[in-house]
């Protein structure tokens, strides 16, 4: 394979991505919003049962132990799994390729891979006021006794859907459908405008 | 109103989509029994009190629940994946 | 030093001085003020005027529940009307209007309204613009030439018309413990709760924490209430599982214990901070709620108890303790219950004469008799107050001698010297919420008002809002409240020692006082008592139909003072006692609540758009964008100088000469994977997928349950267990839906993953003579010659060094391939084939030209899939497979859906060379002036290049035997008739040789 060749990928965001800090700001900056441009993105699926094997193949290919059990996750930094739905789980990897190392391992007797790579933009929010910017957005609960470190959920804001797991006391990563991201992240802004905030 | 989902938890029910009265029974797909595919897809119970409820989760998990609710006071009383499985029971 | 400003004591802040105007005059307050008590120290009396009767109006109370005093609050072009002066912190450089004057507040037009008051009383509307028109004075019409007067006269503060720049913003909240309220109750509740770690939310709506200990004048725990207050607060602040909501209005309490919350975040600052919203719409799941709302003081109706001067005695408690304001120098006060009594003790604390308490009641306590001889006063036990006097501001009022037990007035009437009247009807307590939140209230005789309902949801009620009055009990049902709520066990802990004045909290069943005059019930809605009498003459019984018929209580302020009394009047007007007269149920919003917080993020540009790779592109290169539900796309790349038709005629033109590209990126794309995949495809389609070889193509057609069309679009088989579904754009959230609900709910057993991967690719779909020529010279990988790639082929290479997956298909009709990459390459993709095809000729096209492109080939989309029609009616019965059962097999063929005189697709050419317009009618006859029997109408028209002619499709009854035959358009909104030819929907083509090559 020659996917190291592959060009760079156009963000959906790049016209609205404006590096450095804005809004309030003059007393610090109490949210850090960047894009974090995952190499891959998979949707794994497993069929009724199986679920504890496609745990055990995310395992072996990622070296990620996924927590069974509604919304569990796990992240390295460099990679992250969370279960977002009944079977299913969205798997990330800086690196590209990641679909072509679970090709062989999830069989159909196991379930489903679906290449998210270019139709997901994942978003990262961090800081002391992460929670209340996201507040705005998602009515979840994103106390950490309620929304645990790893954990992801499935929500939506209006017409947007949105996977987000907890990949720090005070950070989420935000995956969006690509042709929301623009929308979402200028809305993101504008939210976390109150607080202060740096692109990155 | 809330809707315990049997994977996401509580939630508001912005989240979710009616799908239907969830007493219905799909006659088998080569049946020629038009008046039962003719309740099937004609016919709705509309009761005062407790219905059986199809939602799905579609701001969610986008799984199918079997929801009943009282349509008097609009008290969720249990929920379970329409697939079956997990059953919540939500009375208090 | 202000007129009415005392020396010392409030809560304000002597040292800061506010300036601010109302009605234009300058006028300086304190940190601390409200306008309300900043004005009154400034000697202001006059507020308002009256709704109806523009009657002089002055303050009535000090809280949330004014009804007289509303302002308009202008900041810059934007005003916002019907505040109550009460609620509005003052700040340097606030500009407030007073309303519904004409020209001036002291010198009204409207006043006359007064002389006329008999015609406005209740039910005014209905008896005269109701009914048949008998003469030229009665009913409807009438109402229409009188309408534009009646509206300026009656009213409240007008609307603005600028647009609004403040920024409102949602929140959602969880808590353990929503405690609503923040008196001595509340603060208990919230501190029991948050000491047992439970996660806190104290919500109040005043700027302060505290309630009635700022101005209560009782210590607690051995300190000024209010400084245990702000105790209490401190220690609140301090835990990181509390978050305080001051200017906080609990408004509505849903179901789920879900309560909304309005947020005045910055309505008290000058300016906000960048990025400082100004309201916040709160959504708060609660676990258990702790309602410590309060209670309302009610007035007493009695002639004249509106003239400028008479307010509730608490208020002008409060106004003199907390603000350090005195409503008047002269003060008498007019009571049928004791708490009066500390108010009139209070006002004289202050520094104010307090000449008379007058009591309806004759059997007035030792302990109150004692407190009225503390506050220097003359008590006149027995009396009643019959008439005020004074034009804009109070100077006396009549008394007399009064029986309680029958209502009856006694003797010669005695005035009294006072500039200031205080009134006290008994209390109300605040149980809004617990009204929204289901049961209804209960009559409680001895307190003579409504308690909370037994709670159907989960929240526990503590305080003046439980009929508890007393601060000593406020505080050991908040603190029984917080810990229940909380989970935690009955506490047997000493509770702070409250001192403060006795008093029983019964008043005396006096509502209202029988004097010849006007006495109001609703001081917003000018409803009077004769009003409420009336009503019940004219056969009005049930208190849901009085309300209505006389408006009491429909006013800004929902009937906040005129609740009971209403109701009492109505009662006795009925012989019946209140409970059996019933109440009203109170619904949201508890106060007003601004648009502006409820659409949230939701306005202008923040509504989320759809934008597909290739969007900046298209706005580069001169694209006019066009709105296709949530997505952006194309409309034309038109050309300086051309109108629309002229762009979309050149750019299907020359699609259809050499070559042209267009963005299909928000086509609804599905991953359908799985070991059952073909199989489910064979269910959901009407035709076979099972048979569809790996690396083709195929159309499908969805149909409904019912047998009705519901959506097509091609799918490609890109492994044996891997379809790609595409699905039209508008289409592809419901389609998703349906997949979704049949492997869940109907077929769970089947092994299915449906995935929405519409983001993930790119898509651009090129077409013409010379695509195939331009695919050439840019595809490394693969061949893309007929036998490679042959019609309904799929081939996988790259383009521009990115992995491109081609599908031959055709839209358009032309030889035309559907290039598909990762959405992150499709700019790159899209700008190479761009580049490829510039020795073409080729050109970019937008959903014009492709619109006319498929109507030429006689393509259905969602016009004419418009949840109406069959397959058969579009001519798609050739895809009904026989040999299988599908999604609607069994219901397509039922009597109605295939009769002879359905409509059917077809053709149409226009014959006078003029344009025509969706949604036109097809008729038989040439009767223009009285077109008839429409047997069809219009889905789609353009003018086709092709055929240089204007054309449409069309839905017409039976159409496909009138093929060759003439008609007539009919659409005469758009003054358009004229002859056309029924035609085959295929118009050019027909053969398809153009896209099988």
């Amino acid at each position: 394979m020659a996917e190291h060749q592959l060009p760079e990928r156009q963000s959906p965001l790049e016209p609205e991505y404006h590096p450095g800090s804005h809004g309030n700001f003059e007393h610090g900056v109490d949210v850090i919003l960047s894009e974090t441009r995952p190499g891959s993105i998979l949707q794994l699926a497993a069929w009724a049962g199986e679920e504890k094997r496609l745990i055990e193949v995310v395992r072996k290919v990622t070296g990620l132990a996924l927590p069974d059990g509604a919304g569990g996750g796990v992240g390295n930094g460099a990679r992250a799994a969370f279960g977002f739905a009944p079977g299913k789980f969205t798997v990330v990897d800086e690196a590209e390729g990641l679909a072509q190392a679970f090709a062989g391992a999830i069989t159909p007797a196991i379930g489903t891979l679906t290449d998210l790579s270019h139709g997901r933009t994942a978003i990262r929010i961090a800081g002391p006021k992460a929670e209340w910017v996201m507040a705005k957005f998602f009515a979840i609960d994103f106390a950490l006794p309620a929304f645990p470190l790893g954990a992801g959920r499935s929500t939506n804001h209006h017409d947007i859907f949105a996977q987000i797991q907890r990949s720090g006391a005070d950070q989420f990563d935000i995956y969006v459908f690509r042709s929301f991201a623009r929308s979402f992240w200028k809305a993101l802004c504008h939210a976390s405008e109150e607080v202060g905030y740096e692109v990155q | 109103m809330l809707i315990t989902c049997p994977y996401c938890g509580p939630r508001d029910v912005i989240e979710f989509t009616y799908q239907g009265d969830g007493n219905r029974e799909r006659p088998q797909p080569a049946s020629q029994n038009l008046d039962a595919w003719n309740a099937y897809v004609y016919d709705r119970l509309n009761p005062a009190g407790d219905h059986n409820e199809i939602w799905q989760h579609s701001g969610g998990c986008r799984a199918h629940l079997r929801v009943v609710r009282n349509t008097l006071t609009h008290e969720v009383l249990s929920t379970a994946f329409a697939r079956g499985g997990h059953k919540t029971e939500s009375r208090s | 030093m202000s007129p009415r400003r005392t020396e010392t004591g409030g809560r304000i802040d002597r040292l800061r001085t506010i300036r601010f105007t109302f009605d234009g005059a300058p006028y300086t307050g304190h940190a601390g003020d409200t306008l309300a008590s900043a004005l009154l120290a400034n000697g202001v009396t006059l507020f308002g005027r009256s709704f109806k009767y523009h009657r002089p109006r002055g303050l009535l109370a000090a809280g949330v529940e004014e009804p007289n005093a509303l302002v308009t609050v202008l900041r810059g072009e934007v005003r916002e009307p019907n505040i109550a002066a009460t609620m509005v912190e003052i700040y340097d450089g606030l500009v407030a209007v007073s309303q519904n004057r004409a020209p001036s507040l002291a010198w009204d037009i409207g006043a006359l309204n007064q002389l006329g008051g008999k015609v406005l009383s209740a039910g005014f509307y209905y008896k005269t613009f109701m009914g048949p028109v008998i003469g030229p004075l009665k009913g409807t019409r009438f109402w229409m030439f009188c309408e534009h007067f009646i509206r300026r006269a009656a009213g409240l503060g007008k609307a603005g018309t600028a647009p609004d720049p403040a920024r409102y913003e949602r929140m959602n909240a969880f808590c353990d413990v929503l405690v609503v309220g923040s008196g001595p109750a509340g603060l208990m509740a919230a501190k029991a709760a948050a000491d047992q770690g439970a996660r806190v939310i104290l919500a109040d709506l005043e700027a302060h924490f505290g309630g009635s200990a700022h101005w209560s004048g009782e210590t607690i725990d051995g300190v000024p209430a209010a400084d245990w207050a702000q105790r209490t607060v401190g220690q609140l602040e301090g835990n990181d599982n509390v978050r305080l909501l001051p200017r906080t209005t609990v408004w509505g309490y849903y179901d789920g214990n879900t309560l909304a919350a309005l947020e005045r975040v910055t309505d008290h600052k000058e300016t906000p901070a960048k990025g400082e919203p100004r309201q916040r719409y709160w959504a708060i799941r609660a676990g258990t709620v702790v309602l410590a709302t309060g209670s309302f003081e009610r007035p007493l109706i009695f002639p004249g108890n509106d003239r400028p001067g008479v307010m509730l005695a608490h208020a002008a408690e409060r106004y003199a303790v907390e603000y350090g304001v005195l409503p008047g120098q002269r003060i008498a006060l007019f009571t049928n219950n004791d708490s009066a009594y500390r108010s009139a003790v209070a006002l004289k604390k202050a520094g104010a004469a307090v000449v008379a308490i007058v009591d309806v009641r004759g059997d007035v306590s030792n302990e109150m008799r004692r407190l009225a001889s503390e506050a220097e006063a003359e008590l006149l036990a027995g009396h009643a107050v019959v008439a005020t006097e004074g034009g804009r501001a109070l100077t006396g009022l009549k008394v007399q001698r009064f029986d309680a037990t029958n209502g009856a007035l006694s003797g010669d009437d005695r005035s009294i010297h006072a500039d200031s009247l205080l009134m006290s009807g008994g209390w109300s307590p605040t149980i809004h919420l617990a009204s929204q939140a289901g049961a209804r209230a209960e009559w409680d005789p001895a307190r003579q008002a409504f308690l909370p309902p037994r709670p159907t949801q989960r929240w526990i009620g503590a305080g003046a809002f439980t009929g508890s009055f007393s601060t000593a009990e406020a505080i050991a049902e908040g603190r029984a409240a917080g810990l229940q709520a909380a989970g935690g066990s009955a506490s047997s802990a000493p509770l702070p020692i409250v001192e403060a004045t006795p008093g029983d909290p019964d008043p005396a069943p006096v509502f209202e006082i029988k004097a010849k005059g006007k006495s109001f019930v609703d001081f917003q809605h000018d409803v009077t008592a004769e009003d409420v009498r009336l009503a019940h003459r004219e056969g009005f019984v049930s208190v849901e139909h009085l309300k209505r018929y006389t408006t009491l209580g429909m006013a800004t302020d929902q009937g906040k003072n005129s609740n009971v009394p209403g109701l009492a009047i109505m009662a006795e007007a009925l012989g019946k006692p209140i409970p059996e007269v019933g109440t009203t149920r109170f619904r949201p919003p508890y106060t007003a609540v601004s648009i502006g917080s409820l659409a949230a993020e939701r306005f202008g540009d923040l509504k989320p758009e759809r934008l597909t790779p290739m969007h900046d592109w298209h706005i580069a290169n001169g694209a006019t964008m066009y709105s296709a539900g949530l997505w952006y796309r194309p409309m034309i790349y038109g050309l300086a100088g051309e109108t629309v038709e002229q762009a979309y005629v050149r750019e299907a033109r020359a699609t259809r000469e050499s070559a042209g590209i267009v963005d299909v990126s928000t086509l609804g794309k599905i991953a359908v994977q799985g070991p059952d995949a073909a199989e489910f495809l064979d269910r959901v389609y009407t035709n076979m997928f099972s048979t569809l070889a790996v690396g083709k193509a195929r159309y499908g057609l969805m149909l409904r349950e019912d047998g009705l069309a519901f959506d097509d679009g091609t799918t490609w088989r890109l492994g044996e267990q891997d379809f790609l579904m595409t699905t039209t754009t508008a289409n592809a959230g419901k389609v998703m839906q349906n997949l979704e609900y049949f492997l869940d709910v109907i077929w769970p057993e089947l092994k299915v993953t449906v995935t929405s991967v519409t983001d993930e690719w790119a898509g651009a779909a090129i077409g013409g003579p010379k695509a195939r020529a331009i695919l050439f010279s840019c595809v490394t990988g693969t061949a893309v010659d007929n036998a490679t790639l042959p019609f309904m082929g799929i081939v996988h290479g790259r383009i521009a060094g990115v992995p491109v997956m081609i599908c031959r298909l055709s839209f358009s009709g032309e030889m035309a391939f559907e290039v598909y990459s990762g959405a992150g390459y499709g700019t790159r993709v899209w700008e190479a084939l761009i580049e490829a095809g510039k020795p073409f000729g080729l050109v970019t096209y937008g959903l014009e030209a492709l619109g006319t492109m498929r109507i030429e080939k006689g393509h259905v989309t969602g016009a004419e899939i418009d949840g109406r029609t069959t397959a058969r009616d579009l001519h798609l019965d050739w895809m009904l497979s026989k040999k299988k059962p599908f999604i609607g097999s069994a219901m397509m063929d039922r009597e109605g859906l295939i009769s002879p005189d359905r409509l059917q697709l077809v053709g149409l050419i226009s014959l006078d060379n003029r344009p025509f317009n969706g949604g036109a009618h097809i008729v038989e006859e040439l009767d223009e002036a009285n077109p008839h029997d429409s047997i069809g109408h219009i889905t789609a028209c353009c003018y086709s290049p092709a055929l240089s002619k204007y054309i449409a499709l069309a839905l017409v009854k039976d159409g496909k035997a009138r093929h060759g035959t003439r008609a007539f358009v009919s659409d005469p909104l758009r003054n358009r008739f004229g002859p056309i030819e029924i035609v085959s929907n295929h118009f050019y083509d027909p053969d398809g040789s153009r896209m099988h090559g």
